[in-house]
């Protein structure tokens, strides 16, 4: 790893990108200051170094004065590094001679106030990055292989969508649900704005075509619990949960439930009604069998019952199944978990939970559906009887500037057009009945979505502005709002017989481990962060692993599935590679100096270093194609025989020397 | 040597004028991406801090951290991924083992641990990350230069402490200390070679004791670099007993570290081997 005795020969390229950094930075100060420095050949600056301008005065550069490192001081290497990496290759030389220094994300955009201090700035940041390129050494690429696989972790519409756009492509895809069905929250849904479409009706086809392609293995009632490997060559490690129910064999004749003794609330509707231990979530489920449910089981509890068991003629009861860990091998994962509706007991102000008649949208989309609790008759939990005057309050769990109560302080987007269908629902059935919306804004940006709102306003639903403090019940179980009308400015004291609180859409349970495990990064909202908030929608900082639906920001349908396109769309382009190429980061040992402590392989997170017998003593080896790169071996090693590769420490002490250097 | 700390100047007392050198180590995949977004959404902070990005806060080495207090930086920065964020798993915990050990050879040579900061940014931590380069710059500027004599916090001269910066480097730079570094945490949570625990204390006190051995050792390193020195020159200038610096002077010349230059009155005095030619 010694870099070359000869002089090394840099260009330096100094962007004004546009006004964004010549706005602030003297980019023509940088760039003098640049050409003193030692080695350097060229210095210029650019308007816009990655335009295709600015990208062929390099290309010409390189020929003309056979450069052999170049530096861009421009923006975020993490946004542009590959861009000039490829540049370099094209040219013929090897893309790891390439240093860029951040003179606009960490200066120009940041020290706007103070041009001098900006520039004296910006001059460091590329002596700094000069001298480290006169230490580059040439790499070269490892190559991985790639396993044309993918992995849809998340079984609601997004998740449904993307295995069947990449199993519709040809592609082997594993889909993963934790809960016993497919179908997440769009089939728990009555109907869908702003066409009212029945939504089962519309999302059962499809999850019945993923139960048909023959590319697309469902895997439920299971939960991701490990993943090793990057890009194209990704070990999954799959918990599936037992479910005492033979898939293949179970026909879902009901038999079993029709016996099972004990009653359970029924979480697919809410807890508004009942269903047995051993359960189909809902009659379309997919798969089509039951599960047994063990918490409840009376024989897995208790140890005696077993009537299940004895009543299934098909045998597909299977006492003695076990949880068990599956490895998988994908190529690139759709991560699809969608959210889970705010718990509005939190805030403890609207009564949910303590008073009966206040219901979440949610529950109000079990209540108002044909095959819910009611059989889709409105009737309010406390009494069964039909509601008159129904209120709904909106923003519950968002738009909450203070985050109290575990709220977000983002517009969950959906929930205003939520309330303009249910209410809208409400009119159609029950045309006396008497609609209040409480409100902060109404939203309804989306393709038919303004019109649909207009057509409930003319139903005669009543839209008052204002965020109630509270609901009280009064003795009768009506449940009374005293609210400022902000419109008016008047106090409106009502009373309703039943509140619908439209809740926010959360992050979903279990997310923070599940982003562990796959190492992505959350926004401050909770979801998971993309790539880039507008170029990079579906992608993550992780290469192969990619975004849809909800999980990533609050979104209706028709968004999550059109995610759910693009997700599709770019883990096949990973799968179509015939290779991967990784980047070589990793650690080289001198022998010599190594004492074969073993500290390295006591600390590598990935087992990629080993110490091993030499006919010169215990030596440590770099395993490279588990090697990430990370760099923990070289800051650690006792002996200090291990230089980093791009990362040793005398790039970084050269670095380090140049940024304080006064100039 | 914990003797060495001078007296310096109450903190606070704000230096006009003086604007500190920040070096900032960061990771790539957090906060690094952090800086980015300060950036991406036009967050002003003070100029002082400059950035060396690096792919993890794992790879940041101990001597690393010291090495820019030899170049006239005032305070580093290393900032990673938070707890279990990591994007490699667990450097940032290697980075934090480091850093408490590099405070702790810090604090017995008198150089005050706030000029090396510890902390943790995500990618979408923007603001937090501008909020926190403004509130450190604040602290370093009530520290005062690094080696500004009288105006700073540890009272030390410009020379005194490049020299136990020096000192610090190689301490951090030594086998045993890294050796004890990478294991510390296990050594608690897994035990020795023999399987027995070590309580944190007894794991600190150990690491105390190697930490005072090793600055000696160093500063005679360091010092007989110069020029010839006696034990009794040595002793004096550390302001520690000539005993522990005999018995230390012992140990580097019997692993051929230092050797016997000449004999001047009664004292002999020692150069780094090698370095008579
Ligand atoms: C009351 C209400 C009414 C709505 N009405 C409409 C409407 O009329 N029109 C409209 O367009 N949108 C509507 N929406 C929004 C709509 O529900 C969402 O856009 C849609 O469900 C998002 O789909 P998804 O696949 O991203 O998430 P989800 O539907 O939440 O699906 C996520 C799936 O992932 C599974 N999962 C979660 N974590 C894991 C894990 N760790 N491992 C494996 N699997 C996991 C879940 O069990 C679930 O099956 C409504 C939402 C609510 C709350
Ligand atoms: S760089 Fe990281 S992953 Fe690679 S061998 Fe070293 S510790 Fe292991
Ligand atoms: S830590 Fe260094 S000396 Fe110890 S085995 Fe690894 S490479 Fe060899
Ligand atoms: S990658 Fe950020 S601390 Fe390891």
């Amino acid at each position: 790893m010694q870099a070359s005795t000869v002089q090394p020969r840099i260009g330096v390229y100094v962007c004004h990108c546009g006004l964004n950094i010549a706005g602030v930075v003297d980019v023509v100060a940088v760039r003098e200051s640049a050409s003193s420095l030692d080695g350097v050949v060229i210095a210029r600056d650019n308007k816009y170094t990655c335009s295709e301008v600015g990208q062929k005065t390099i290309a010409d550069d390189i020929r003309e004065f056979g450069l052999d490192r170049v530096v861009i001081a421009s923006c975020s290497p993490r946004l542009h590094e590959k861009t000039f990496r490829a540049l370099l290759e094209k040219c013929g030389m090897n893309p790891f001679l390439l240093e860029m220094a951040n003179i606009r994300e960490q200066c120009s955009w940041v020290h706007s106030g103070d041009s001098e201090a900006a520039t004296e700035k910006a001059k460091a940041l590329v002596r700094s990055a000069v001298a480290r390129a006169r230490l580059l050494t040439p790499l070269l690429r490892s190559e991985g292989r790639v396993v044309p696989k993918v992995m849809v972790v998340g079984g609601g519409v997004a998740g449904i969508s993307a295995a069947l756009y990449l199993g519709n492509m040809g592609i082997k895809t594993y889909l993963v649900e934790r809960q016993p069905s497919i179908g997440g929250h769009m089939a728990m849904l009555d109907k869908t704005f702003p066409t009212l479409d029945c939504s089962l009706c519309i999302l059962s086809p499809k999850m019945v075509e993923v139960a048909e392609n023959e590319n697309i293995e469902v895997l439920s009632y299971s939960e991701v619990e490990k993943v090793e490997g990057q890009v194209g060559d990704f070990r999954v490690q799959v918990r599936r949960k037992a479910r005492y129910v033979d898939e293949d064999k179970c026909v879902g004749c009901g038999d079993c439930a029709a016996k099972c003794p004990v009653r359970v609330p029924d979480e697919f509707n809410r807890s508004m009604g009942e269903r047995k231990a051993i359960y189909i979530p809902f009659p379309q489920a997919i798969p089509p069998a039951y599960v047994i449910d063990a918490e409840h089981c009376r024989y897995l509890t208790q140890g005696k019952c077993r009537v299940c068991e004895k009543v299934c003629e098909r045998g597909a009861v299977v006492f003695d199944q076990t949880d068990r860990v599956e490895t998988i091998e994908v190529g690139a994962i759709v991560v699809a978990t969608g959210f889970q509706p705010y718990d509005a007991s939190k805030k403890p102000q609207y009564g949910y939970g303590r008073y009966p008649n206040v219901i979440t949208s949610l529950d109000f989309e079990r209540i108002i559906c044909a095959d819910g609790p009611t059989h889709g008759k409105l009737k309010r939990p406390g009494d069964q009887a039909t509601p008159k005057r129904i209120a709904f309050i909106q923003c519950v769990g968002s738009r909450d500037e203070h985050r109290l109560d575990g709220a977000g302080a983002y517009c969950s987007r959906v929930c205003c057009m939520i309330t303009a269908k249910q209410a809208f629902m409400i009119k159609e059935k029950y045309p006396d009945s008497e609609v209040y919306v409480y409100y902060t804004d109404m939203r309804t940006a989306g393709k038919g979505f303004e019109e649909f709102y207009q057509r409930g306003r003319g139903e005669g639903i009543v839209f008052v502005r204002g965020k109630p403090g509270e609901v009280r019940e009064e003795e009768d179980g009506s449940l009374r709002i005293t609210s400022e009308d902000l419109d008016s400015g008047c106090i409106l004291d009502l009373s309703f017989d039943m509140v619908v609180l439209a809740v926010g859409l959360a992050p979903p349970e279990g997310l923070v481990e599940l982003a562990q495990r796959l190492n992505l990064s959350r926004s401050a909202d909770g979801f998971l962060l993309e790539g880039h908030p507008k170029l990079r929608p579906f992608e993550t900082s992780i290469d192969g692993i990619f975004l849809a639906g909800c999980v990533q920001f609050p979104k209706d349908i028709p968004d999550s599935v059109a995610q759910a396109g693009g997700a599709a769309a770019a883990a096949a382009a990973t799968c179509s590679r015939q290779k991967i190429e990784m980047d070589p980061l990793g650690p080289v040992i001198d022998e010599d100096l190594c004492i074969g402590c073993r500290l390295c392989e006591m600390l590598c997170p990935y087992g990629a270093i080993k110490v091993e017998k030499t006919d010169r003593g215990y030596k440590a080896r770099s395993i490279e194609v588990a090697c990430k790169g990370c760099g923990v071996c070289g800051a650690s090693c006792s002996a200090r025989a291990i230089t980093m590769k791009h990362y040793s420490n005398d790039q970084i002490v050269a670095q380090t020397k140049a940024l304080l250097e006064v100039s | 040597m914990a003797d060495l700390a001078v007296e310096g100047r109450a903190v606070g007392e704000r230096q006009e004028g003086f604007e500190p050198q920040v070096v900032g180590f960061l990771c790539n995949w957090c906060s690094y991406a952090g800086a980015d977004l300060a950036g991406t959404s036009r967050l002003a902070y003070p100029t002082n801090l400059r950035v060396i990005r690096v792919m993890c806060s794992g790879r940041v080495d101990p001597e690393i951290m010291t090495e820019p207090f030899l170049h006239g930086a005032d305070a580093v920065m290393v900032l990673g991924c938070h707890p279990g964020d990591c994007h490699y798993l667990s450097g940032n915990y290697q980075a934090e083992q480091r850093v408490r050990t590099v405070w702790m050879v810090l604090d017995h040579l008198g150089i005050d641990r706030g000029r090396l900061y510890l902390d943790w940014v995500s990618a979408a931590e923007g603001a937090r990350f501008a909020d926190m380069v403004s509130e450190f710059v604040e602290r370093v500027k009530a520290l005062g230069p690094a080696g500004g004599g009288p105006a700073s916090k540890e009272g030390l001269s410009r020379d005194e402490f490049t020299f136990r910066a020096e000192v610090s480097r190689r301490v951090v730079a030594g086998e045993r200390f890294r050796w004890l570094v990478g294991r510390n945490k296990a050594l608690s949570e897994e035990g020795n070679v023999y399987g027995e625990k070590v309580s944190p204390e007894k794991a600190g006190a150990l690491m105390q004791s190697v930490i005072a051995d090793e600055c000696v050792r160093a500063a005679i390193e360091v010092l007989a670099g110069e020029a010839p020195v006696s034990v009794r020159d040595i002793a004096s200038r550390l302001g520690i007993s000539a005993q522990i610096v005999l018995e230390q002077a012992a140990y580097l010349k019997r692993r051929g570290i230092i050797e016997l230059y000449d004999v001047l009155g009664r004292s002999p005095r020692y150069v780094l081997a090698g370095a008579r030619a």
